[in-house]
């Protein structure tokens, strides 16, 4: 374990602009997170540009953190209003809520905002010990590993996306398919562009992430207005827990953690299906699983241990392999992209401060996120009942300067609305769109390295079958692919 | 709603046809030269399986039509309830927002005050009361954003 490293990013950190950046970054997360139809993945969207012009350590720092607050801070709306501030705290909100309603909102918050800092803690020490391992294995993958490899991620991503496993499909493939227009790396000719000059270029992942993730979302909202539940009172009155308290939580939480960050680590898998699985697991060895749904302790800090785990495991994958864990990661890897910084496993090598930056940030501002949400969750929580008339028009304002900033082109701007749609239309038919975003950054890797691997072997595509590491990925991918089905039969068969 | 049919059904055509020009384009292609596989194959076989998966969907979709009493009455249980017009009106008024900006009608300080008073203002029923706050609001976070951006942050906004 590289100690020395990081004890040397952790030093830059405290330096003063990375410093004022992870606060920033994880008081805005908190905020975001924590207003209703305002995401992580759209915060860290529109953050993007404002990064160009930044040194990549500190633009990690920034958007690290980001990460960091903004799943933590939705656990105040899912607890104050039973609403998910981030998709990561649906479970948060069937015993958060009953418990805030009984009269002790303090308790509820206390209990979650430290078992998101323990899950955090604790995948971030899995962080810290697999990565750099992990991306030495990597660095053996041949073309063909990373191809199956890619596939299998989409497929898994695909399979426990909201919705059918079909869905989940559509919505990667098209993914793929909308990075495929522009100039083909390969032969240097253009493809896909219908003869219009603006599409040489290909579309941009900043515009189509801004129009996917947040411009949606805004027309979502505006769908949506009106619906926000009555005001509650919140004080600081059992935010802090007692020695007793962890005591009597530690297995679960422990527990917990860990299933969050395993999930994280799993390629496309984010933050919800880590605390829906804890939670699941914790109300099953439960000694009083019929106090699930009605302000049971333990269904708080399970789904909270979790969602925050999954944060620093997710990073894993993408660390190690240049894979994203998340839809957030995505974003990152966008991030990192756009400051010439080539994901995968071998940044350890080419920029190992950003690497190190990345491991400190997880910690300091899982660190700082405990004590931001501690002292001040009161004055967050009034946040909350901002008038979404008001927010959401400005927040359209920051997708149409995110969108432009890129290339100083109107065009961005237009297929960031046109995104924004297309999103919308593919939520209102329950098609998922994490794995959209996920495989619009992973299909020209995948294509480059199946193009590449076929090079090689002279269109030979029999390594896919005869290598150990792709011939497990594609088993994978298969059962994956399978196992819907062949339980959707068993299930119609035992109902008949 | 746990299944929205009609909204699957058409929302799935329409990612279908946009999956079927990329087919046919991707089918024009020229084999590869140097490489075995060329630039076709990978856009025209993921899009060869997008319109499978649409038509899985499609057909999924008609037989829960029928077992829901049909389109007219699957259509009426989709599409009420929520606020549709505060959708609308925001989508309309990004893209005008977008054109203005587009053919320089004004700065983007001017042009952005515009849309956020009147977006705002008309999302909260044209309440003569909300008119003040609109004002400020969009004039703080316009002109404030304007001045961020092009002088602090150094980054350029639509002029």
């Amino acid at each position: 374990m590289d100690f020395a490293s990081l004890f040397g990013a952790i030093g830059q950190i405290f330096t003063p602009w990375p410093f004022f950046m992870l606060f920033i970054g994880t008081a805005l997360g908190i905020v975001v997170g924590a207003i209703p139809g305002l995401t992580g993945a759209m915060l860290i969207a529109l953050t993007l540009p404002l990064t160009f012009y930044m040194e990549p350590f500190n633009a990690v720092v920034l958007l690290v953190s980001m990460y960091v607050g903004a799943i933590s801070g939705g656990l105040i709306t899912a607890t104050l209003m039973r609403m998910p501030g981030t998709p990561a705290s649906v479970m948060t909100t069937f015993d958060g809520y009953p418990m805030a309603r009984s009269g002790r909102p303090g308790r509820a918050l206390g209990l979650g905002i430290t078992a998101s800092f323990v899950g955090g803690l604790i995948a971030w020490g899995v962080l810290f010990t697999v990565t750099k391992p992990l991306s030495i294995l990597a660095t053996k993958f041949g073309p063909f590993e990373y191809f199956t490899l890619i596939m299998m991620a989409m497929v898994l991503i695909a399979s426990v996306s909201e919705g059918s496993l079909v869905k989940g499909l559509i919505s990667g493939l098209l993914g793929m398919l909308v990075s495929m227009p522009g100039v083909d790396p390969a032969t240097g000719m253009p493809r896909l562009t219908f003869d219009w000059y603006m599409l040489n270029g290909g579309l941009q992942l900043l515009p189509v992430l801004i129009g996917t993730f947040a411009v949606s979302q805004i027309i979502k909202d505006c769908l949506d207005m009106g619906k926000l539940p009555d005001r509650a009172e919140v004080n600081n009155r059992g935010v802090l827990m007692s020695l007793r308290d962890f005591r009597r939580h530690a297995v679960n939480m422990i527990r917990s953690s860990f299933i969050g960050t395993w999930i994280g680590i799993l390629p496309g898998i984010g933050a919800s299906i880590g605390s829906v699985v804890a939670y699941t697991m914790a109300k099953n060895v439960s000694d009083h699983p019929e106090e699930f749904g009605r302000g049971s302790e333990e269904g708080i800090i399970a789904s909270e241990a979790a969602n925050n785990a999954t944060v620093s495991g997710a990073l894993i994958p993408l660390i190690a392999m240049g894979i994203p864990g998340s839809v957030i990661d995505a974003i990152l890897i966008g991030a990192l992209t756009i400051h010439s910084i080539q994901p995968g496993p071998t940044l350890f090598l080419t920029n190992g401060d950003i690497v190190w930056g990345m491991i400190a940030t997880a910690l300091i501002a899982n660190i700082l996120m405990w004590i931001l949400m501690t002292s001040s969750v009161r004055y967050i929580a009034n946040l909350i009942y901002l008038p979404r008339s008001f927010v959401l028009p400005v927040v359209m304002m920051f997708c149409v300067i995110g969108s432009y900033a890129l290339n100083n082109t109107m065009f961005d701007v237009w297929v960031m609305l046109m995104f924004g749609v297309i999103g919308f239309l593919l939520e209102r038919a329950k098609i998922p769109l994490g794995p959209f975003v996920i495989g619009f950054v992973l299909a020209p890797l995948a294509e480059q390295k199946l193009r590449s691997g076929l090079m090689m072997t002279a269109g030979d595509i029999s390594p896919i079958w005869t290598r150990p590491f792709p011939l497990a990925f594609t088993i994978i991918a298969i059962l994956l692919l399978v196992w819907p089905i062949v339980s959707d039969w068993r299930r119609k068969r035992r109902a008949a | 709603m746990e299944h929205r049919p009609v909204t699957e059904i058409g929302v799935s055509a329409f990612v279908a046809a946009i999956c079927a020009v990329f087919f046919v384009q991707a089918s024009r292609l020229p084999p590869g030269s140097f490489e075995p596989l060329g630039s076709g194959p990978v856009p025209k076989w993921t899009a060869a399986i997008v319109i499978l998966c649409c038509i899985a969907v499609m057909a999924r979709g008609i037989l829960r039509l029928r077992a829901a009493g049909g389109l007219a009455a699957s259509a009426r249980e989709e599409f009420t309830g929520g606020r549709p017009g505060g959708a609308v009106l925001m989508l309309a008024g990004s893209v005008l927002y977008v054109a203005l900006l587009h053919f320089k009608v004004a700065s983007f300080g001017i042009v952005t005050f515009v849309f956020l008073t009147l977006l705002i203002w008309a999302l909260e029923g044209l309440r003569p009361a909300v008119l003040l706050p609109a004002l400020v609001t969009a004039a703080v976070a316009a002109f404030g954003a304007e001045y961020l951006f092009t002088n602090v942050f150094t980054v350029d906004l639509p002029e």
